[in-house]
């Protein structure tokens, strides 16, 4: 049963094309990588799956919540495209962490606010959330008093805490320094063992080695190529892919 | 110069104080509501009354609040609105230091980071709960110095309200100084009065904003 599916997906900034018919559809549990090189359209994917950026043309679906383009902004779209993004964790390269608010105050505040859950019951399941992602003696200390690894895995458990169909991690640890790497990126090995459906844009080569299912190569706002790692990265067929392979080692 | 002329006056000082600190005090609150909804308004880009609330801010600041005393007391008489001078002066201090908070609103939410928003919204928050829980709290933090100068501005400029007769700070030293013919000492004392009152609410918001940063501090 696929979880995600995406056809034909456009996106333009102006006359500027950014994504030029992109298709996918992702399995329940399945972690797929994405990887090109920067402009390739990648990110932008991404932030079109939660609607964060509304994409020309296309169709796409998460679980039961399926959005086509060019629908008039009314409050029933608006609504679908809120019952979509519950469904999708999100998380940003920058954190995006609310500054204002401790590490379990920004895992309760989607709780909270958009399933009304009671502050008690918000407190226990953002408290088991922190606790998840190895931060469970941390919940009191604002953003500013974490490193961004713990930054991260904060976001990360804040993804978490709406209960959402899968994961979308757009370059989640490419503002980190190279030792506090690891650590979010085990966060996301170990939900990927949980059977989290996630789709992750990355450079780390190894760790999509390790955990992904599958390697998709976008440029020029297409998808090159896609397969198991192994086979991506060891015997590419595309010879676009083979270049940025080249660079990148 | 004698002590005994201060002691005479200050009694009657302080109760124009009072009158002082009434227009500041109402007319930060009219302020506030009129700065904050022309803010929100321009963020939110309403059809219409953006570009009410834009002209308004416009001419506001374009032209001299005594200017603007002037036209609400002696000009709106001529068709048909006549205000007392008190409720004059309020209108007109609140519609002025209105405008000038308005554009700290808005600038204050603007400053915030977009990812803020985008954060709230990925999570399935409408634009409203976005503003209301995560945006407006920390703009608020980020006004706070810009509100603290207006507010103050305020305070000083209740001091032109006098030349409609209002008998606040400034009118009543001066109806003293009439009686005394003590200038120096009067307007020195007047002036004191000034100072301290904004000494103290500069303290309050001080502390207001080091309360609102503590997530800053590490």
């Amino acid at each position: 049963m696929n979880v995600i599916e995406v056809k034909n997906l456009k996106k333009a900034f102006g006359d500027n094309p950014v994504l030029d018919g992109v298709d996918l559809t992702v399995n329940k549990s399945e972690v797929v990588v994405i990887m090109g090189p920067s402009g390739s359209g990648k990110s932008t994917f991404l932030r079109c799956l939660t609607y964060l950026e509304e994409p020309n043309e296309g169709m796409i679906r998460i679980g039961p919540h399926e959005l086509h383009t060019g629908g008039k902004l009314d409050r029933k779209r608006k609504k679908e495209i809120r019952e979509l993004r519950k469904k999708t964790g999100f998380v940003f390269q920058s954190f995006n962490l609310f500054p204002n608010k401790t590490a379990i105050e920004n895992v309760m505040e989607g709780p909270l606010t958009i399933y009304g859950v009671k502050p008690g019951e918000a407190r226990e399941l953002a408290e088991s959330l922190l606790v998840k992602v190895g931060l469970g003696d941390r919940c009191d200390h604002y953003p500013s008093q974490l490193s961004g690894g713990q930054q991260q895995r904060v976001a990360i458990a804040r993804a978490l805490s709406l209960n959402p169909t899968v994961m979308l991690y757009d370059e989640p640890t490419s503002a980190l320094d190279p030792e506090l790497v690891r650590e979010v990126l085990q966060v996301i090995k170990e939900l990927a063992e949980e059977g989290m459906t996630m789709v992750i844009v990355t450079h780390e080569m190894n760790f999509a080695r390790d955990v992904a299912d599958r390697v998709i190569f976008m440029d020029g706002g297409v998808i090159v190529e896609q397969g198991n790692p192994k086979d991506v990265f060891d015997h590419p067929k595309e010879e676009r892919t083979r270049r940025f392979l080249t660079m990148a080692e | 110069m004698e002590v005994t002329i201060i002691i005479d006056s200050l009694p009657s000082l302080l109760k124009a104080t009072i009158m002082t600190l009434f227009l500041s005090g109402i007319s930060v609150l009219f302020a506030l509501v009129i700065g904050f909804s022309t803010a929100l308004i321009r963020i939110l880009k309403v059809k219409i009354l953006y570009e009410v609330a834009s002209i308004y801010i416009s001419v506001i600041r374009g032209t001299p609040l005594l200017v603007q005393i002037f036209v609400i007391y002696y000009g709106l008489p001529q068709i048909g609105i006549s205000l007392d001078p008190i409720s004059s002066g309020i209108m007109a201090l609140s519609l002025n230091a209105g405008a000038y908070l308005s554009e700290s609103f808005r600038a204050s939410i603007l400053a915030v980071d977009r990812g803020q928003m985008e954060a709230a919204i990925s999570m399935g928050m409408t634009y409203g709960q976005a503003m209301r829980r995560i945006i407006l709290p920390q703009s608020l933090r980020i006004a706070i110095p810009t509100l603290s100068n207006s507010f103050i501005v305020l305070v000083k400029d209740t001091s032109l309200v006098s030349v409609i007769t209002v008998t606040e700070l400034l009118q009543m030293s001066s109806l003293i100084i009439a009686k005394t013919f003590e200038p120096l000492t009067i307007y020195l004392i007047a002036a004191a009065i000034y100072w301290i009152l904004i000494m103290f609410f500069t303290t309050l918001l001080d502390k207001f904003e080091k309360r609102s940063s503590k997530h800053l501090v590490r």
